[in-house]
C-alpha cells in the first residue's frame, strides 16, 4: 500500500524518565496512513520506550500523541487496541495450548444469544480466525488447531490475527523475528507486507536492517532518547542503515 | 493412534480395570453395588469438579474437604437444633462460598500462593468445624424433607447422582460455552497474555476459589442428608480422592489441563477401585496405597499445569 503522506499516528516532544534515566528525551516523529515506518536504533536508544509509550503499556513523562488528528491517553494496552492501535509483543502473548481462534478472540469473544442466556458463538470466532489466516497468507487456515502446534512465523499470524480482529488501524511489532530462523523470517516480511498490503499501517521496531530495508517504506533511527533521523528506506541497504545507526548521522 | 492413546488411554485403563472387577469381584457387578459406587462418586465428583474450577484458573484448593466439614456440621447443626432446612441450606452453601471467597481474597490481595493460603484456611475451618460441634457428631431424626435431597430415588435413580449430573452439566456449559468460562480457562492457561488481553485474571482466580468453596458446600449439604448426620471431620477423606480424580482426569480428553469429563471419569474409575479392592478382601489401608500411586502416575504422565500452580514454574 502506498502511505498517504497523512499522519495516523503522531508524537510530539514525547520524553519518559524512569527515575534519573532519561530514556525517550523529546520525540516528534509522525506515522503517515498507510505506510511501513521502522524504528530502529541500538539498544538503550530509546525504541522499546517509545513502543511501550504510544501502545499504552506505560505513560509518557511528558509530550502529546495524537491518533487520527485527536490527542490520545492510553491507559492500557488494551485502550489502545480498541481505539485501533494493536501491539505485537515480541515473547507474542498466546496461549500455546488454546486453539488459534481462541487466541484471536482472547478477552474479545463473540457470542450468541441461546434462550436468555449469551454462550460464544464458536462457529463465527472459528469462521472469522480462519479468514484472517487466508488474508495473511497462511498456511494454516484450520483455527481450531492449537498455537502450540504452529511454527514461529506460523504464531507470529496468529498475533497479528488478533489486530485484524480489533480492525486496528496500526499495527506496532515489536522485532517480529528476533528469534526466527531464516525461512521464518521470509515468512515473517511477507506477514508484513500482506498485512500493509490490507490497508494496515505498520510500526516495525527491528534491530535486522536488511528487514527493514525489504519491507519499510520509511526509517526513524533513535540514539540516546532523541530521535537522530527520519527518511525514506529507498536509496538505502543494510550496510548504510547500520552505519547510521551505529553513528547517528546520514550515510555520506 | 498415539493421539488416541494419549487421549483415551486412561479412560480405556479405567474400563478394563471395571471388567477385571466385573470378573474377579465377587458380587461387583450386582446393579445394587453398582449404584452404591456411582452414590460415592458423586461426592467426590462434585468436591473435584469444585477443585477443577480453582486449578483451570491456575490455583490449588486444598481447603475444599475441610470447608466442606463445616459448612455440614453448620448445616447439621441448624437442622439438628430444628431451624428450617431452607436457613440449614443456606447457612452451608454461604459458609462453603465464604471460604473460597477468603482463598481467593488471600491469594489475589493478600498475594499468598494459593498451596499457602488453601492450607491455612484448611486449617481454620477444620478448628471452626470442632468448635461447632465441640468435637461430637450431630445424629438425629431428622426433617424427612431434608434427608431426601441426600437419600431420594427418582425413577429408580438415587438423586445423588442426578445431583452430580447437574454439576457435571453446568459446570461443562459454563467452561465451554460462557465468556466467564473462556476466561477462566485463559488466565489459568496464560495469565499475563490474558491479562494483556483485557481478561480479570484477579477476579477469575477468585471466581474459581469461590466455585470450589461453593461447590464443598453443595457436597457438605448433601452429605449431611444422605448421612442423617454431621461430624467435623466427615468430609475429610474426600482431599485426596477428589484431588487424585482431578489429576487422574487430566490424563484424558485434554490431556494436561484439568477438564470437568476428566474429573467425573476420573472420580469413578477411583470409586470403582476403591469399591472393588473392598469386594476382593483387600485390607483398607491398600486404598491409600492405590492412590497415592494414581496421584504420582498422573502428574507424571500430565504434570504442568499442576506445576504451575503450586510451584509457578
Amino acid at each position: 500500500m502506498t502511505p498517504t503522506g497523512e499522519p495516523i499516528l503522531s508524537v510530539r516532544r514525547l520524553a519518559k524518565r524512569y527515575g534519573a534515566v532519561q530514556a525517550l528525551a523529546g520525540v516528534d516523529l509522525d506515522v503517515q496512513a498507510g505506510e511501513v515506518l521502522a524504528i530502529c536504533g541500538d539498544n538503550g536508544a530509546g525504541k522499546s520506550t517509545l513502543i511501550k509509550l504510544i501502545s499504552g503499556a506505560d505513560v509518557p513523562s511528558e509530550g502529546e500523541i495524537h491518533l487520527r488528528g485527536e490527542p490520545v491517553r492510553f491507559v492500557s494496552p488494551q485502550d489502545a487496541l480498541t481505539r485501533g492501535v494493536a501491539t505485537i509483543y515480541q515473547d507474542l502473548a498466546l496461549a500455546p495450548r488454546l486453539a488459534i481462534y481462541q487466541n484471536v478472540f482472547m478477552g474479545a469473544e463473540l457470542t450468541r444469544g441461546l434462550g436468555p442466556l449469551r454462550v460464544l458463538d464458536k462457529r463465527t470466532m472459528i469462521d472469522q480466525a480462519s479468514g484472517y489466516m487466508v488474508q495473511l497468507g497462511s498456511a494454516v487456515t484450520d483455527a481450531t488447531r492449537p498455537v502450540a502446534s504452529l511454527s514461529g512465523g506460523q504464531r507470529q499470524s496468529v498475533a497479528i490475527g488478533r489486530a485484524l480482529r480489533w480492525n486496528a488501524d496500526v499495527v506496532i511489532m515489536d522485532e517480529p523475528t528476533a528469534a526466527l530462523g531464516v525461512r521464518e523470517t521470509a515468512q515473517v516480511l511477507d506477514l508484513i507486507r500482506a498485512l500493509n498490503g490490507t490497508g494496515k499501517t505498520v510500526v516495525l521496531i527491528s534491530h535486522n536492517m536488511a528487514d527493514v530495508v525489504a519491507v519499510a517504506h520509511r526509517v526513524a533511527i533513535l540514539r540516546q532518547g532523541r530521535k537522530v533521523i527520519e527518511r525514506p528506506v529507498s536509496g538505502l541497504d543494510a550496510d548504510m542503515l547500520s552505519h547510521m545507526v551505529m553513528t547517528g548521522r546520514e550515510a555520506a | 493412534m498415539r493421539g488416541f492413546i494419549g487421549t483415551y488411554g486412561t479412560a480405556l485403563a479405567g474400563l478394563a480395570v471395571f471388567l477385571f472387577f466385573v470378573v474377579a469381584a465377587p458380587n461387583f457387578a450386582n446393579p445394587v453395588n453398582l449404584l452404591n459406587i456411582l452414590k460415592q462418586v458423586s461426592f467426590l465428583a462434585i468436591l473435584g469438579i469444585g477443585f477443577t474450577f480453582a486449578l483451570t484458573t491456575g490455583e490449588l484448593d486444598l481447603s475444599f474437604a475441610n470447608l466442606a466439614s463445616l459448612a455440614a456440621v453448620a448445616t447439621g447443626g441448624l437442622i439438628h437444633n430444628g431451624y428450617p432446612p431452607a436457613l440449614a441450606i443456606a447457612a452451608g452453601l454461604a459458609l462453603g462460598s465464604a471460604g473460597g471467597v477468603l482463598n481467593g481474597v488471600l491469594v489475589t490481595r493478600v498475594k499468598v500462593p494459593s498451596l499457602i493460603a488453601t492450607l491455612a484456611t484448611a486449617s481454620i475451618a477444620n478448628g471452626c468445624a470442632f468448635f461447632l460441634t465441640a468435637g461430637v457428631a450431630f445424629v438425629g431424626r431428622w426433617d424427612p424433607g431434608f434427608v431426601a435431597l441426600g437419600r431420594a430415588h427418582v425413577l429408580g435413580v438415587p438423586v445423588l447422582v442426578l445431583w452430580m449430573a447437574a454439576v457435571v452439566l453446568i459446570a461443562l456449559f459454563v467452561l465451554k460455552n460462557t465468556r466467564v468460562g473462556f476466561h477462566m480457562i485463559c488466565t489459568g492457561e496464560a495469565e499475563e497474555p490474558a491479562r494483556l488481553a483485557g481478561i480479570r485474571v484477579r477476579s477469575m482466580k477468585v471466581l474459581g476459589l469461590t466455585l470450589s468453596g461453593a461447590l464443598a458446600g453443595v457436597t457438605a449439604v448433601l452429605l449431611t442428608a444422605n448421612l442423617s448426620s454431621a461430624a467435623p471431620t466427615m468430609a475429610g477423606d474426600y482431599l485426596l480422592t477428589a484431588i487424585a480424580a482431578v489429576l487422574l482426569g487430566m490424563t484424558m480428553f485434554e490431556p494436561g489441563r484439568p477438564n470437568v469429563l476428566g474429573t467425573l471419569v476420573g472420580g469413578v474409575v477411583i470409586g470403582v477401585l476403591s469399591n472393588g479392592l473392598i469386594l476382593l478382601g483387600a485390607d483398607y489401608y491398600v486404598q491409600d496405597i492405590v492412590l497415592g500411586l494414581i496421584i504420582i502416575g498422573s502428574v507424571a504422565l500430565s504434570a504442568s499445569t499442576l506445576k504451575k500452580a503450586a510451584f509457578g514454574v
